[in-house]
Formats: structure tokens, sequence, C-alpha cells
């Protein structure tokens, strides 16, 4: 079971992708925050495999800002920059801390990428 | 000889007789002439030293002529110099303004981009999730991802119908009926039809208070002072209405955080929205407030704000009066 932590501040996002997540059994959503501060504490605590990562959020820490901290605390972690702003790609070309980014009008390659990120692909 | 060696010749010979008393007239009419061709001379030589100084005195004037030319077109050539300065320091203030226009819409669009944006995602998302999982999805997670749906479309349409009221009120192109209004029954009817919690609103309004106003205008200034009552301040809070010289005055108190000095300045402004902690994770397309002002002025008023002492904000609107 692959674990998944969902940082988003838009709570109808937040339910839409822990919904795509729940269409294949073999990720499980542990955790769901809306400020990367709330992301930091439950990532150390859930140590997931995967981290849906909205960039504006409701505490003061961008998720960018906040990439280097979850990934100290949750090391294993692909970290998915999950974005309505195409310009963030430009802010994130140097930084392979960021596993992979994806806007958000491509939700229906949420689940692909977060399998591929997670060597299931080679599974199937 | 010399006319004068001639007439000292004929004094020493007189008795030479009449020959030598012609020559000695002679000699001295001569002399006499000499003496006039000289005095000729001299005159016509103070007539041309006179006019050499009248010369001079001419090019000196036309020097000082020049000379006041010159001071003159130095000064007109310091003012076109001042004038081109003034100039420079205009275009530069202008050049300075549309640069910071064009930020300010560069900032509003990538704002407005980016609202519109959000609800589109869920629509987007939840309707590609119907559309590829309807035989394995109960009728429980249908509605939900539907209703999700409906209430991002709302959120849409909200934010699409403000930014063209905006759109309107920018371009002078709003169009305004103003009607005979009784107050006391619009600030009910708007209570009514909100959705916020009316136990914690107390209402004070004469009953013959009356404004000349569009009533969806003034529907939408008060369902706006109200929501962000609830969402940025605290219960409870109070409509008043009441006269202040030839206009009605509404003000809405609330008892929250109230709005910080710096950011006053900027609360009617498009997109304005103070980073607090009472502002953070709200949801909101921040044009509100700008589109409020909008409506009060095309309708002969003022939105204004004030804070609430000793905590909280008022906001208030001015909107004129109708007796009739």
């Amino acid at each position: 079971m692959k674990t998944v932590v969902i940082v988003e501040d838009d709570l109808d996002i937040q339910s839409l992708i822990a919904t795509i997540f729940s269409m294949d059994p073999r990720f499980s959503v542990v955790g769901l925050t809306d400020s990367a501060e709330d992301a930091i504490v439950v990532a150390q605590a859930k140590g997931p495999e995967v981290i849906v990562l909205d960039d504006r959020l409701a505490g003061t820490l961008t998720g960018i800002e906040a990439v280097p901290l979850l990934k100290k605390v949750a090391p294993k972690a692909k970290i998915i920059l999950f974005t309505a702003h195409p310009d963030v790609r430009a802010r994130v070309v140097n930084r392979p801390d960021i596993d992979a980014l994806l806007l958000k009008t491509e939700t229906g390659e949420l689940l692909p990428l977060a399998q591929q990120l997670t060597n299931m692909l080679s599974l199937l | 000889m010399t006319s004068v060696e001639a007439a000292v010749r004929q004094d020493g010979d007189a008795t030479d007789g009449n020959d030598r008393t012609d020559e000695a007239d002679q000699a001295a009419a001569d002399y006499a002439k000499a003496i006039l061709n000289i005095l000729e001379d001299v005159g016509e030589e103070q007539n041309r030293q006179k006019d050499s100084q009248r010369a001079m005195l001419n090019i000196l004037e036309d020097l000082d002529a020049q000379k006041t030319a010159l001071e003159s077109t130095q000064r007109a050539l310091l003012n076109m110099l001042d004038d081109l300065d003034l100039e420079r320091k205009k275009v530069d203030k202008s050049n300075s303004d549309l640069r910071e226009v064009n930020e300010v819409m560069r900032s509003f669009i990538a704002t407005a981009a980016h609202d519109l944006r959000s609800p589109l995602a869920s629509m987007v998302g939840f309707s590609t999730l119907l559309a590829t999982n309807w035989a394995t999805l109960n009728d429980e997670m249908r509605l939900k991802f539907v209703t999700t749906i409906d209430r991002q479309t709302h959120k849409l349409t909200g934010l699409v119908n403000d930014l063209l009221t905006l759109s309107s009120i920018e371009g002078g192109v709003l169009n305004t009926r103003p009607e005979h209004v009784d107050l006391a029954e619009a600030i009910s009817q708007c209570l009514a039809s909100s959705n916020v919690d009316t136990a914690d609103v107390s209402v004070s309004c004469s009953p013959d208070l009356f404004a000349r106003v569009d009533p969806t205008h003034l529907g939408r200034i008060l369902e706006n002072y109200l929501q962000n009552a609830f969402k940025y301040g605290k219960p409870p809070i109070q409509v008043e209405a009441t006269q202040a010289g030839d206009m009605v005055q509404i003000r809405v108190v609330d008892h929250g955080a109230g709005v910080p000095a710096e950011f006053e300045t900027k609360l009617f402004g498009k997109f304005a929205r103070a980073d607090l902690p009472s502002t953070r994770g709200q949801k909101g397309t921040g044009l509100g407030l700008s589109i409020v002002r909008g409506l009060a002025e095309a309708n002969g008023g003022q939105a204004q704000y004030m804070p609430n002492v000793p905590n909280g904000s008022c906001f208030v609107v001015l909107l004129p009066t109708d007796e009739g």
C-alpha cells in the first residue's frame, strides 16, 4: 500500500484528489491538510510515499518553499507539485527535489503519474 | 620762389613801379588763398573725424542692440530648456504611471486567471471522474461529484459576473435604474435572501428613510458588506441606516480585528485582500469592495470604510435621499 498526503487549501480540489487516489486500491490517503506547516507535521508522522502539494496554501509557507522541509521529514516521499499556475514550471526547473509538476486542469494525469513515480506501472 | 619770398622781394623793391605792386597783391592773394585752402582742409578733416565718431557710435549702438538681442535669445533658450525639462519630467511621470497601470493589469489578469482556473479544475476533474468511472461509481458518489460541479459552476458564474460588472463600471457603461427605495424594506429583503446567520445581525432603520438608488445595486452592496462582516469580522453585526444631510447613510458594523491602517487605502481596490490570519484561507474574488464602490458612485453615492472603535470594522454607503 502506497500512502499519500494531500496538501491543498481548496476543499473541493482536495476531495477530488482523494477521490482520484481512491480509484486505485493500492493507494491510501493518510493525510489531508490545507497548509504546508500542517503538512510537515503530518508527513513526519506518516512518512508517505507520495505528497501531492499545491503552491498557494492557507499558511505562510508556499508549497515550493516547503519542499525541502517535507523531503527532510519524509525522505522517501515523491513530491508532485499540483498547481493552477503554468508559470510555476519556470520556477522549479532546477529543483530536483520536486519529482513532478502537474497542472490542476490535468487531473486525469495524476493517478498514472503517481503510479509511475512509485514504480507501480512496472508491476501492472 | 614761394609767394612769401615774392612778397618780400616786392617790399624791398618798391621802386620797381606798378608791376611790382601787382605782383605783391597777387602774392598776398595767393597767400590768403593758401591759408583758406589750409582752413578748408582742416574743416574737412574735422568733418571726417566727426563722421568717424558718429560711425563709431553707431557701431557701438549696434553692438549694444546685438548684445541685448543675444541676451534675449539666451533667456528664451533657457526658458525653452526649462520647458523641455518640465516636459521630460511629465513624460517620465506618464511612463512611470503607465508602468504602474501595466503592473496592476498584469497582476489583475494573473489573479483573475487563477480564480477562474480553480473552479474549472474542479469541474474538469469531477466531470472526468464521472465520465470515466460512471459504471463503478455508486449514486452517492455521483451525487457528490455533480453537487461539486454545480457549486463550482455557480462560483465560476459569480466570478465572471463580477468581472463583467467591474468592466461595465470601469468602462462607464453600467446600466443604472434608480428608483424610490424604502431602506428598511431593502435591508430586510437582503437579510432574508442572504445565507448569513441573521440571528447575529441587528438592524436599526427608521421606517421613513428612502433612497434614490437602483435596488439591484443596493442589494448587491448590502450583501457584499454583510458577507464581508461574517467572513473577515466577528458578530454581532449591526446594520444601521440614518439620515446624513441630503444623503442616507447605511453602516454595516462588525466586531472583528478590523482592517490594518496600512491596508485601508487599498481596501476598495481590485483583488484587495490584506494578508491576515482572518483572511488566509478565505475564498473570494477580492473584487467585491471594488464593485461596491463602483455601484455606489454610479448611483450618485459613496462607499467608505472607518474603523469601529474599539474593535472591528464599519463599512459605509452613502446614497442620495429620495423624499418623493
